[in-house]
């Protein structure tokens, strides 16, 4: 099934989210990723990613637009878009040997290593949703201990 | 602006309303508002005996008068109870606006006395739902409640509204209009009506399939002008029931799993479905692999969400149905060429009279069919039939000529069994010069009896035929047709009585027990003054047929 990504502006009331995500739960839909941000507006985007078939998600589309804290839900094409995700991992304590292939690891793909110390490293990441997934799952459970994720944050390149 | 009460403000936004019933009943947590209830004088209050009882009373009073229907409860358990009433008015899109009291707001959270989170359980359940906290909010909020219950597709509205709001007092002034801004699209697209007017023009066996929609939209004129002008036969919803006169010579009655065979068989060879205002359930349908397997589909919808959803479609046009139906009508007006397919009409006609239905039984204990018969005898067009829901609904929908939108209430989407009499309550209030009777099961009537007392002392003189066969008896119909006769849990016994149960209530009570008592004391009933009911043992054994199992092709009924 295709990823699907709607960038939903609405209301920034209490129980907003919950009027959002019920209509997924519902129709066994997982959602992959939430973001929310304040407009300058006052008004809250919120951005989710799922799965769906072309017909579930057209049908989640009306869904959400009927809502009544819903002012407008976009439909955003990844290829027109820019996403960025930010992750923080956090290592085991680690051996010598160890320690040299996370770091290594962690600048290969651009990231930061924040701080360091007691043979635990904790490093940032940013980038494409994929990279980071790469990234995590070559150093694995064995080295990581925590991971957190920003899930994705996004924008289209539309200019209007 | 004036200084008023939070209480005081929400009869002051409801008078603006237009507001004259609310159907409830008070508790700890709402005392604030029925004690400024007690200085209102153009609002009546009917106190019901349940919860339930109310919001199925709102429900009726909504459909029967196509506006909003109003009730009030306290807070956790009051309000807890509305939930199945509140759900029904959300399945079949009645406007009902629904309040609660609830804890005060600095409680809230806290585990409270008779606290429940109405905020999160009336949510998926409801069109939208508020809690006001700040007394400011009240008037706006209630105001814009009663806006979105009836803009676009209709539905219920449920406010939470904590003790000290209601108690506290402000500076208030009652919005006048209120700015509802979430963009519906009532004018359909002019391409999308030509597009339509094209394909029906072409069409050679086109069916028009009528729903709720066009009910709310009051749209039953343009649906038999358009129907006439094309020479297309009509088939309705459950919640159809009487957009188009069922006695009309293009009236096919009801479509689906308990439809009319002729309606089932004309959408099955149609090559043309102009449905308007309906969301193609299930119990319509059938296998939808199979349904209207020839006919390009037309679907006419105010709600984008419908369109698409359960069965194919082929042209969209979103907007009200009355608007749109206007818009076809005069487009087809406007061209030359319209097709009227008349051996098509031929074959319709046919196919009402073969498969015309068999009302002419004599046996006793009686059957269904003969009651249905006796009842629509006795009653005008005028009367109003109210259903509980399963067999008896069934057998009401079938077989009950019903001639006028809003005069066949019913629940649809829910399937609620103790619906019809507490609505049947709200119908009679709404409308008190029509008759209303509510064809009931003896299991349905049971699970909202407790509403004989409500009916009985506030005057409210609805009639209630049960049609008594001492089962759950869809649910054992479906025993006996699918699971070997296996009539597990679903009989009800011998008691009660239930003449000597409505007397006791001081309410009329009788019994008819042969197909010729039927009209004679249904004409006793409906004169005696007072509410009543009417038992009618029927034969036990009878199923609703014919019959489409569920998820079978429409065209495949059992006999």
């Amino acid at each position: 099934m295709k990823i699907r990504i709607f960038s939903v502006l609405c209301e920034n009331v209490p129980g907003v989210m919950m009027r959002i995500t019920r209509g997924f739960t519902r129709r066994q839909i997982n959602l992959d990723s939430i973001t929310v941000g304040i407009e300058p507006t006052g008004l809250a985007r919120i951005i989710l990613m799922f799965k769906a078939d072309d017909h579930m998600a057209e049908l989640m589309r009306r869904v959400l637009s009927r809502s009544e804290p819903i002012v407008d839900v976009e439909v955003i094409e990844p290829e027109r878009s820019i996403v960025r995700e930010v992750a923080l991992l956090k290592t085991r304590k680690l051996d010598e040997k160890q320690l040299l292939e996370v770091i290594q690891q962690v600048e290969r793909v651009g990231g930061r290593v924040l701080e360091s110390k007691g043979n635990v490293v904790i490093a940032e990441l940013s980038g494409e949703h994929d990279e980071i997934e790469r990234a995590i799952e070559a150093l694995g459970p064995k080295l990581l201990k925590e991971v957190a994720r920003s899930g994705q944050v996004l924008m289209s390149r539309e200019v209007s | 602006m004036a200084e008023l009460t939070g209480s005081k403000a929400l009869f002051e936004a409801l008078k603006a309303e237009g507001v004259k019933h609310i159907f409830g009943i008070p508790g700890g947590a709402i005392i604030p508002v029925y004690d400024a209830l007690y200085d209102e004088h153009e609002i009546r209050h009917i106190l019901t005996r349940h919860e339930q009882g109310a919001a199925h009373a709102a429900d009726g009073y909504a459909r029967a008068l196509g506006k909003q229907g109003v009730c009030m409860t306290t807070s956790g358990p009051g309000a807890t109870n509305l939930t199945t009433g509140i759900l029904n008015a959300y399945m079949d899109s009645s406007p009902v606006v629904a309040i609660s009291g609830q804890v005060p707001t600095q409680a809230l959270g806290a585990d409270a006395f008779q606290e429940a989170d109405m905020l999160s359980v009336m949510l998926p359940i409801t069109k939208h739902n508020f809690i006001i906290h700040r007394i400011e909010e009240l008037p706006s909020v209630v105001r814009l409640a009663f806006k979105v219950a009836m803009t676009g597709r209709p539905g219920p509205i449920h406010i939470d509204l904590p003790k000290n709001v209601q108690a506290a007092k402000a500076d208030l002034k009652i919005p006048a209009q209120i700015k509802y801004e979430k963009p519906i699209k009532f004018e359909p697209d002019a391409g999308q009506v030509r597009k339509a007017v094209d394909m029906l023009t072409k069409a050679e066996q086109p069916v028009i399939f009528s729903g709720g929609g066009i009910v709310w939209s009051g749209a039953s004129n343009e649906l038999i002008e358009l129907a006439e002008l094309l020479n297309a036969p009509v088939t309705t919803s459950l919640l159809g029931k009487g957009t188009i006169p069922e006695d009309h010579p293009l009236a096919l009655g009801m479509l689906g799993m308990h439809g009319r065979m002729a309606a089932n068989t004309a959408v099955t060879e149609s090559d043309m479905l102009l449905a308007v205002g309906v969301r193609f359930s299930d119990r319509s349908t059938g296998d939808v692999h199979y349904f209207a397997p020839k006919a390009k589909i037309i679907h006419i919808d105010i709600d984008p969400v419908e369109i698409g959803k359960n069965v194919r479609v082929d042209l969209p046009v979103v907007g009200d149905a009355k608007r749109s139906l206007t818009a076809i009508i005069k487009e087809l007006r406007s061209r030359a060429k319209r097709g009227r397919a008349s051996g098509w009409l031929e074959r319709v006609k046919k196919l009402r009279k073969e498969f015309a239905p068999r009302m002419d039984y004599d046996e006793v204990p009686i059957k269904p069919q003969r009651a249905i018969k006796e009842i629509q005898g006795v009653l005008d067009e005028n009367a109003i039939i109210v259903t509980e829901v399963g067999q008896c609904q069934m057998w009401a929908a079938h077989f009950y000529v019903v001639r006028k939108s809003r005069h066949f209430i019913s629940s649809g989407g829910l399937g609620t069994m103790g619906f019809g009499f507490p609505a049947s309550m709200g119908v009679k209030v709404a409308r008190p010069e029509c008759d209303v009777v509510n064809i009931a099961g003896d299991g349905s009537f049971l699970m909202n009896s407790q509403e004989l007392a409500t009916v009985v002392e506030n005057e409210i003189n609805v009639v209630s035929c049960i049609f008594n066969n001492r089962y759950l008896g869809m649910v054992k119909q479906w025993q006996d047709m699918f699971f070997e006769k296996r009539r597990s849990a679903t009989s009800l016994g011998k008691v009660p009585d239930f003449a000597k149960l409505a007397e006791a209530y001081g309410a009329w009570g009788d019994r008819a027990a042969k197909p010729s008592e039927v009209a004679p004391k249904l004409r006793e009933a409906l004169r005696c003054g007072k509410p009543a009911v009417l038992d009618i043992p029927i034969d036990p054994d009878e199923h609703v047929l014919p019959m489409v199992p569920a998820g079978g092709r429409i065209d495949q009924m059992l006999t």
